[in-house]
């Protein structure tokens, strides 16, 4: 085990950290925005109930979206001849965000998204008795949401952690400077280094672990089971 | 002051058809009728919380901040007796007056538990708790929809006292919804019957309740004790 944490595995590790850890972070930010917002929408007459609809149904086949047709997508915006090809991002630890993002955002978006339809009318309409602002509500609301919000946030998270089809496609696996765990894994296990994929395959849960712990620690504690109803 | 005009709201299966002007100020009211006949859905439209149709309401001069409801079945915030006690006070940046504070909870009874999670409070409890926050912030205008279904009879009491007392000193408005007669009548300075949807009787509690006249007044209150 030890002789497994040699330089280059340690290097590994951290930058599977920092891409799943950056991805998630940006993911969570947009994805809580879209889902309380994409909520909050009341239909009217120039925004019928059928586009709340298709975007909620669009965003539901995304969150089951299969990585590899999502690394394909960023693979055909931004290839040398893509519309997006100027920018030169192939094979580098960004473009590796960027899928992560658009892989991940969906998933924590239709958590949050589900989580406030249940409860936000109701927190809306206490926050208004309140005389709470639109801020201080949309803060309630948040807050009052945490919970779900957290879950939503710690799926995406184990989604970014877990996956490989995308990031190995617009990532490429390069040494030293796209190779994450579980593209090392997949590498060793095809060239016949099991023992060393089995290794670091149980570093990484032990990684998905010691987050969660540390998540749950920084969270309020859930008191959630003493509701009297 | 509050005016209400000619107010009316469809829904799938139901309509409120408030077809008349009436003002509401600096006294107590209560909204009576049976399951279903359209009170809460009223009382939400006076709260902002509903958007008529049609009609008009004049808040006169009422900002949002200044009228709130309480509800059947109280909103608490998973957090402790003590924070959502505060909570409107919080939102208006006003440091709680600790002697106000224990006042109130001793009020509601909740004194010995302030520290307590509040959703898991007994469902009395939460009705009270639910009430005290709604007078702490002194608003203008308290719409009440059968909030004190719960509490038992002394808390319903003192609550009424406490209520009567305060009106004394400096009157505001109160809306009431109750379908326990009793309440509406030692409290209600004006009662409104409604049936399907639309106005059916007014006047004093004892017009209303002691002498009705509409048929389907008479039919409400028929069996009623009080
Ligand atoms: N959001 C809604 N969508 C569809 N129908 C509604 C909605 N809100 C209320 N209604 C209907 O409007 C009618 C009146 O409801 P409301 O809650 O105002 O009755 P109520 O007089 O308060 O009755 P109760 O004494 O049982 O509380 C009911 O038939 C209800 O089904
Ligand atoms: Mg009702």
């Amino acid at each position: 085990m030890l002789e497994l944490l040699d330089q280059e595995t340690i290097e590994i590790i951290l930058r599977t950290l920092r891409m799943t850890i950056t991805s998630t972070a940006i993911s969570a930010i947009l994805g809580v925005a879209f889902g309380l917002f994409l909520e909050s929408l009341q239909p009217t007459r120039t925004l019928p109930k059928f586009f709340k609809w298709l975007v909620v149904a669009v965003n539901r086949t995304l969150m089951g979206m299969p990585p590899v047709v999502m690394g394909l997508v960023v693979v055909l915006i931004f290839t040398r001849d893509g519309p997006l090809g100027f920018l030169r991002l192939m094979f580098t630890f960004e473009i590796m965000i960027i899928a992560q993002v658009l892989l991940v955002t969906p998933i924590i978006a239709g958590i949050v998204y589900t989580a406030a339809s249940r409860n936000g009318e109701r927190i809306r309409a206490f926050a208004h008795t309140m005389g709470a602002s639109r801020l201080q509500t949309q803060m309630l609301v948040i807050r009052e949401l945490g919970n779900e919000i957290f879950f939503a946030i710690i799926t995406g998270f184990g989604r970014a952690m877990s996956e490989i089809g995308a990031i190995v496609m617009v990532g490429g696996n390069i040494r030293h400077h796209t190779r994450v765990m579980t593209t090392t894994i997949a590498l060793d296990t095809r060239r016949g280094f099991q023992d060393q994929a089995i290794q670091l395959g149980i570093v990484l849960m032990l990684v998905a672990f010691t987050i969660q712990i540390i998540a749950d620690f920084l969270r309020k504690r859930e008191r959630r089971n003493d509701e009297n109803f | 002051m509050m005016k209400i005009s000619n107010i009316t709201k469809k829904f799938s299966r139901f309509s409120l058809d408030w077809r008349r002007t009436d003002t509401f100020e600096s006294k107590i009211y209560g909204i009576i009728g049976a399951n279903g006949c359209g009170k809460t859905t009223l009382m939400k439209i006076m709260a902002g919380l509903v958007k008529p149709d049609e009609g008009e309401i004049d808040h006169g001069g009422l900002t949002p901040r200044d009228i709130t409801m309480v509800f059947r079945k109280p909103y608490l915030m998973g957090d402790t007796v003590y924070k959502n006690l505060v909570y409107p006070l919080k939102i208006r940046k006003i440091t709680p007056d600790e002697g106000r504070v224990s006042g109130l909870l001793e009020l509601a009874g909740l004194s010995e538990i302030r520290n307590q999670y509040a959703p898991s409070l007994s469902s009395g409890e939460q009705q009270k708790l639910s009430f005290i926050r709604a007078l702490i912030f002194d608003p203008k205008m308290i719409l009440i929809d059968e909030a004190f279904s719960n509490m038992d009879i002394k808390s319903v009491t003192r609550f009424e006292q406490h209520i009567l007392a305060s009106q004394q000193k400096n009157p505001i408005t109160w809306v009431i919804i109750s379908h326990q007669l009793s309440n509406i009548k030692r409290l209600c300075n004006h009662v409104y019957f409604m049936d399907s949807g639309q106005f059916q009787a007014e006047g004093t509690p004892e017009q209303i309740l002691l002498d009705p006249q509409a048929p389907e007044l008479k039919s409400y209150l028929y069996q009623q004790s009080f």
